[in-house]
């Protein structure tokens, strides 16, 4: 592993739900091929962790599960940007600064974890199920494979112009299962329809932002082409 | 209406979940994060089943003896058979609520060939049925959330069970969200947290299962199996903040393993086994690559880059992502590493444990793997482990009278306050590094005496002074508290471990090479009070 230049991490950081939000900023020996979510974990692990100017600093929250981008815990904003901390490596970071920062559409548990709960609770509440199902097309499966594969990290969320945090607007991934209920739904396909133009038809402005920052690199352009017709 | 109270979210939990509201009972599905974040998602590989008019003469029968032998004949043949008959119609269920199966050309399911399996019988999806079928048993889950009949809480750390006098009542969490613990009462409660992973540090599975659970309720009486039994994936590669497994779908789909000797490949399996060497048992090909000594390689380059992309494509992802490795011009280098734990709690075939009311399922559960566990039964174990113990708790009588457990309650909270008063800055996570390099080092492929002897010292000392060192109290609660229930089971394991003087499966004595009739057994260990107990199931206590 190449080791290189220090870096500087700087975290926007909270203790606990609604306390007040504050900068704190790390040195980290930086080495290329580690990830954002590897470094956490180095910083985490020293003796005692001690911020630039020396002063104990409490260990940094994150959350993780993979460590390899299948699960979407780790999605934060990096340098400006949503994206996964493990998928996201030093080596493609301009400059020895770096800036983390937690979802901002998603409320604050501590540090750098959210509550996305917001996500499944949108989905139970308009009823986001197959129920009878009927077998789609052959034609239709890679896409479907592909549509399945949503981690429901947020990150199109995130970045999406149009989502406020609001029960209005569902963005991207809901986009998604839509369209796997509509392939094979034999009862729900017209319902989800009417939900699919309330919560997302009526409120994307097709920015398409949302393509860019999938981890899962899910083609949700196929998946509203497919629910517009 | 009678109350389910199941902890973990991955794809034995959901599968209980949906098998209980179904059949009208009330469920609480509580776990930290959402299903999504399950180590579920990881499993790449598929799920065994026998399908009709497919894989050219394979039949149910196969499939039970295949898995028997895998495991090195220890595991119930009463459970293993209700395991693989009803394998047909849970991949019909699965298809029904959405499972994206790869198909053939004429649209049936397709399956290809497993390690220790005589017929292609392994369903899949692409290489990531473990997300597939999770996207659609969420869903699935849904549709009754919608109903009310499951309701799920997130920020649920598993803290302890409410037992007295040998029955379940519910359980005890702390709550992530309001900083307290909490208690959900239940007529049955069923255990989903997976695999004991933290034992070894960063494995190829998730860092959320760290095999506490099964710890605090080893403490607590429940009676454990098999924990010496570890599965080591024979081909993980390195990477800069773990290793990552290389799934078993590259050797089905004909990858070989060789090693450089001079300027030649030695395909070493094949040498020893035989063509169908490289599809040899986990156990096998983990054993003779430790053997080799030397670095091994994975071939899969004469799939041509198309096929690959298009087979494995998740393969070609991940070393290309996290090591620059095309594997359609390039061989992967690979090395075994814990993968799959055939032991934890211990369960009848209904899937409940000695405790009356409490269940196990999924990886957490010891029943179906015996020895050694085959590629693509760890999926259809974690679906029929479910519905299996959604049935019983459907027929049960419940718990009728509640237990008042408030006093309980009240200590451990005091008990946590205290903890967390801290002023230390030591981590805890010191102390879990520690316990991960001694078991790596002493309860590894290869094992030994003098191995599991310093294995048992050093975890005997960190429990020795875990209570002792006071825990840095901005590191979560959940990682403070759940040290010494892992640090329990880590020397539970160990003992098993030591215990058995012979080498069968994934347990292989470097002192002790050949397989007993005696140790031909489950082992269980109970705990009491301090003091660990092993003895062998030879009458099939728990196969009924």
């Amino acid at each position: 592993m190449t080791v290189g230049m220090n870096m500087n991490i700087k975290i926007l950081r909270r203790r606990e739900p609604g306390a007040e939000p504050y900068w704190q900023e790390f040195y980290y020996e930086k080495k290329e091929d580690q990830s954002v979510a590897g470094m956490l974990d180095e910083l985490n692990y020293k003796d005692d962790l001690k911020d630039i100017n020396g002063n104990p600093a409490p260990r940094i929250q994150w959350e993780c599960s993979c460590l390899q981008g299948m699960c979407g815990g780790c999605a934060m904003v990096i340098n400006g940007i949503p994206a996964l901390a493990c998928e996201t490596f030093l080596r493609d970071m301009k400059g020895d600064r770096l800036i983390l920062e937690p979802l901002k559409k998603f409320p604050v548990i501590s540090d750098l974890v959210v509550d996305r709960g917001i996500i499944q609770d949108n989905l139970r509440d308009v009823n986001a199920y197959i129920g009878e199902y009927k077998k789609a097309d052959t034609n239709e499966y890679e896409h479907m494979y592909a549509a399945a594969k949503c981690l429901k990290c947020g990150l199109c969320l995130e970045v999406c112009p149009n989502y406020g945090g609001g029960r209005r607007f569902f963005g991207a991934l809901f986009a998604n299962d839509c369209y796997l209920i509509a392939a094979r739904s034999s009862v729900l396909d017209k319902k989800i329809k009417k939900e699919y133009n309330v919560h997302f038809a009526k409120g994307c402005s097709k920015s398409l932002s949302c393509v860019d920052v999938c981890p899962a690199k899910i083609p949700t352009l196929a998946s509203i082409g497919k629910m517009n017709k | 209406m009678k109350k389910v109270l199941i902890v973990g979210s991955g794809i034995s939990g959901l599968s209980c979940a949906i098998a209980c509201a179904k059949s009208g009972m009330e469920v609480i599905l509580a776990s930290p994060f959402p299903s999504e974040r399950s180590q579920s998602v990881m499993a790449a590989g598929g799920i065994n089943a026998v399908l009709n008019g497919r894989a050219g003469g394979d039949s149910v029968s196969a499939h039970i003896e295949d898995t028997l032998k895998g495991g090195c004949n220890i595991a119930g043949k009463e459970a293993v058979s209700g395991l693989c008959t009803a394998a047909p119609q849970i991949i019909r269920w699965l298809e029904k609520l959405g499972t994206v199966f790869s198909i053939n050309p004429d649209g049936s399911i397709a399956q290809r060939a497993f390690g220790g399996q005589s017929f292609n019988r392994t369903c899949y999806c692409g290489a990531s049925t473990g997300k597939q079928i999770v996207t659609a048993l969420v869903m699935e889950a849904r549709r009754y959330e919608g109903a009310g009949m499951i309701k799920r809480r997130y920020w649920m750390d598993f803290y302890s069970a409410l037992i007295k006098g040998g029955v379940c009542y519910g359980a005890v969490f702390y709550n992530e969200a309001t900083a307290d613990l909490e208690m959900i009462e239940a007529d049955g409660v069923v255990i989903a947290t997976g695999g004991q992973n933290a034992l070894f540090g960063k494995t190829t599975g998730s860092t959320l299962c760290d095999g506490y659970a099964e710890g605090k309720l080893f403490m607590q009486g429940v009676e454990l199996k098999n924990l010496e039994f570890i599965q080591y994936h024979p081909t993980t590669i390195e990477t800069a903040q773990k290793r990552m497994l290389i799934s078993e779908a590259v050797r089905g789909e004909g990858g070989r393993l060789f090693y450089v000797d001079g300027k030649n490949r030695v395909y070493f399996l094949e040498e020893k086994f035989g063509k169908k060497g490289n599809l040899m048992p986990r156990d096998v090909v983990a054993r003779c690559i430790d053997e080799t000594q030397k670095e091994v390689f994975l071939d899969i380059t004469f799939l041509g880059k198309e096929e690959i992309i298009k087979r494995l494509g998740e393969v070609y992802d991940l070393c290309l992502k996290y090591r620059g490795i095309d594997i359609s011009k390039q061989c992967i280098p690979v090395a075994p590493s814990v993968h799959f734990f055939m032991g934890g709690i211990a369960v009848k075939n209904n899937h409940e444990t000695n405790i009356k009311n409490l269940y196990a399922i999924g990886e957490c559960a010891s029943i179906y793997h015996g020895a050694n566990r085959l590629g693509g039964n760890s999926l259809l174990a974690a679906v029929y482990s479910g519905i299996t113990a959604a049935k019983d708790i459907s027929m049960s009588a419940g718990n009728g009278k509640c237990e008042d457990f408030g006093r309980q309650l009240d200590e451990e909270r005091e008990r946590l306050r205290t903890l967390r008063q801290s002023k230390s800055v030591f981590p805890v996570m010191y102390i879990r590094d520690m316990l991960a390099e001694s078991m790596n080092k002493n309860l590894g492929i290869s094992r030994s005496e003098r191995k599991i002897s310093q294995g048992i010292e050093d975890v005997t000392f960190f429990l020795s002074v875990a209570d002792k060192i006071h825990y840095d109290n901005s590191e979560m609660a959940y990682l403070c508290y759940s040290l010494e229930g892992i640090l329990t089971l880590a020397k539970a394991t160990l003992l098993c471990a030591g215990e058995r003087k012979e080498s069968r499966g994934a347990h292989a004595r470097m002192d002790y090479k050949e397989k007993k009739d005696e140790y031909a057994a489950a082992t269980i260990i109970s705990y009491d009070n301090g003091a660990y107990k092993i003895r062998y199931d030879r009458g099939d206590e728990y196969e009924h």
